[in-house]
């Protein structure tokens, strides 16, 4: 069954046109990789299925839900989260609270006048549980600013994990990364999001073939190739339009 | 904490005990700063836990006190906690209402608009003459307290400190309580990032109207008080320069931390009682004074005070201090 099904999704800002008709269906329960060059609409497409940006048109199902007209905190309400491309934390608040902000927004402890943010022994509990699966326990009290690169991209998956999502999107988890500091996130990856559906952008292609159950190929706005990753690395359309160019 | 909570018990102590050794006028002053320190307090929410940068809080400060002077004049018999809370309510009323309009207006947009608004009603209270009597401003007489076992004549000026320094000291405990929960803590998530938290489940719409409602209702509370205080209200109380006077006392205080405007507040109130004794020309100085604050002391009193404070600290403890900083 699908959890994620776009049906015609376009976007244009004024002129110029982006996603020219996306269709794409994501299966529960599996990792789905999207890649293609620079420019191909990979990160819009992100922000058109979170709600950053609205869709022009087209519709974006998620678990029997039209979401292209809900805003993006609904979406995430429903189960739906993100990372981003660059890191994107509360800078001046420690690390704790940055993952702690997800977690309690998850348990509905948002606008309370009453009690704290941190009023549920769960909310603490979950918050350690994130902190120490993306390998940030011990950096707990730090101010996210103050994290180093690798640790800020590890943040970034902590956060994203922070509201307990079915569906979770990670915008170049590795970008930027060691080739060690890149099999060490993979394996983070791989381990937080068993029992989860993964939607992954990635320009490394080992990353892309030892995680993805599907590889979806993006050119130009449209979808070029969508199957196994064996059957699109042989596709010739794929290797002309970028595997090739590498 | 512990150790911090007795800094407040300790503060809230010497402020009862003050009227009796400071004289009448001292008296006056301080409730005067009590009525400021909670209107600063107030833009502090909005300003420096919220960052969103109004220009227009007086008209929520000249509201309250508006809706107080002619509540007492035109319903009679009006009960003392009745007419603070119907200006209290007013100001959160119209807080939402503008919240809901200019919702959407981020940075300069929204500071030009609350800059509109403000001078929107500036020029109501100077043009509905029936209501406000324009220039002439309204003068109130201060009710009773009447708590039932016993009625409480606020005319006198060491008892309506005690009744100020009462109501608004909880107001400003409260709000400082507010600061730690979970909504307080959202609005500092809204300073962070305010894109991220959308992306958390947090509404950045609900996160703005609440706190510009409820910092409005706040003061619109001090205004309320002021009010009272000065028996009187004129079209000072809704101008931009009391929007102005706001602004200097937060910054000046510093907006980095609560206690900033509460700083603010008895500095600006003792200098601008001491710069107008001695010249006309006192807002001159002030001004002056506020853009050397500004540049040279970004951080504001607070954390100057601060800096001092642990600078003093690490030479006192010498060597000692620096080798447990660095485990």
């Amino acid at each position: 069954m699908s959890i994620l099904e776009l049906v015609d999704v376009r976007k244009d800002f004024s002129k110029l046109v982006v996603l020219r008709g996306i269709d794409l269906s994501v299966e529960a329960g599996t990792k789905h990789a999207i890649i293609g060059p620079n420019g191909a609409g990979k990160t819009t497409l992100f922000n058109v299925i979170t709600g950053k940006h609205p869709a022009s048109a087209g519709t974006i199902m998620f678990k029997g839900h039209n979401i292209a007209r809900y805003s993006a905190h609904r979406r995430n309400r429903l189960g739906l989260a993100r990372s981003f491309q660059t890191n994107n934390a509360f800078f001046g608040l420690d690390v704790f609270e940055n993952v702690r902000a997800g977690v309690r927004s998850r348990f509905g402890l948002r606008y309370s006048f009453i009690r704290g943010p941190g009023a549920l022994q769960e909310i603490d509990e979950a918050t350690w549980q994130i902190l120490r699966r993306v390998g940030l326990a011990d950096s707990a009290s730090i101010p996210a600013r103050e994290l180093s690169y690798g640790q800020q991209r590890a943040l970034e998956i902590g956060m994203a994990l922070s509201t307990d999502p079915e569906l979770i999107l990670l915008d170049e988890p590795t970008a930027g990364m060691t080739r060690e500091e890149t099999a060490e996130a993979v394996e983070i990856i791989s381990r937080v999001t068993e029992g989860r559906t993964l939607v992954i952008i990635e320009h490394d292609m080992d990353v892309v073939f030892s995680l993805a159950d599907i590889v979806t190929v993006l050119q130009n706005g449209t979808v070029l190739v969508s199957g196994p990753p064996e059957e699109v690395r042989r596709d010739q359309r794929v290797k002309d339009a970028y595997l090739g160019s590498d | 904490m512990k150790n911090r909570f007795m800094y407040q018990i300790l503060a809230v102590l010497v402020l009862l005990c003050l009227p009796l050794v400071l004289g009448r006028f001292h008296v006056s002053l301080l409730t005067e700063i009590i009525v400021f320190a909670m209107f600063g307090v107030s833009y502090n929410l909005l300003l420096g836990y919220g960052n969103l940068l109004s220009f227009g809080h007086a008209m929520f400060f000249g509201l309250g006190a508006y809706t107080t002077a002619v509540a007492l004049n035109h319903i009679a018999g009006l009960n003392f906690f009745a007419v603070v809370a119907l200006a209290t309510g007013t100001a959160t009323l119209v807080g939402f209402l503008i919240g809901f309009l200019i919702l959407r207006q981020k940075g300069a947009s929204f500071a030009l608009l609350t800059l509109a608004f403000n001078a929107l009603f500036n020029a109501m209270a100077i043009k509905f003459t029936f209501i406000t009597h324009g220039d002439d401003g309204l003068s109130l007489t201060r009710p009773e307290i009447n708590l039932g076992f016993v009625t409480i004549n606020t005319s006198d000026v060491v008892v309506f400190y005690f009744v100020t320094l009462v109501i608004l000291g909880s107001a400003i405990l409260l709000s400082w309580y507010f600061t730690s929960t979970a909504m307080g803590n959202t609005i500092v998530l809204m300073r962070e990032n305010e894109e991220r938290m959308k992306f958390l489940g947090y509404s950045t719409n609900i996160t703005r109207l609440i706190l510009f409602a409820l910092t409005g209702g706040l003061a619109g509370l001090a205004g309320s008080f002021y009010a009272l205080f000065f028996s009187f209200v004129s079209v000072d109380a809704i101008s931009i320069t009391m929007t102005t006077t706001v602004l200097l006392i937060t910054f000046v205080g510093g907006s980095g931390r609560f206690a900033g405007p509460i700083l603010g507040a008895f500095v600006y109130i003792y200098l601008q009682n001491f710069l107008s004794d001695i010249t006309d020309r006192w807002p001159f100085f002030m001004g002056l004074i506020f853009i050397v604050m500004v540049i040279f002391v970004p951080g504001g009193l607070s954390k100057l005070i601060e800096d001092v404070f642990r600078w003093v600290k690490a030479r006192w403890k010498g060597t000692t201090a620096e080798a447990e900083g660095e485990t």
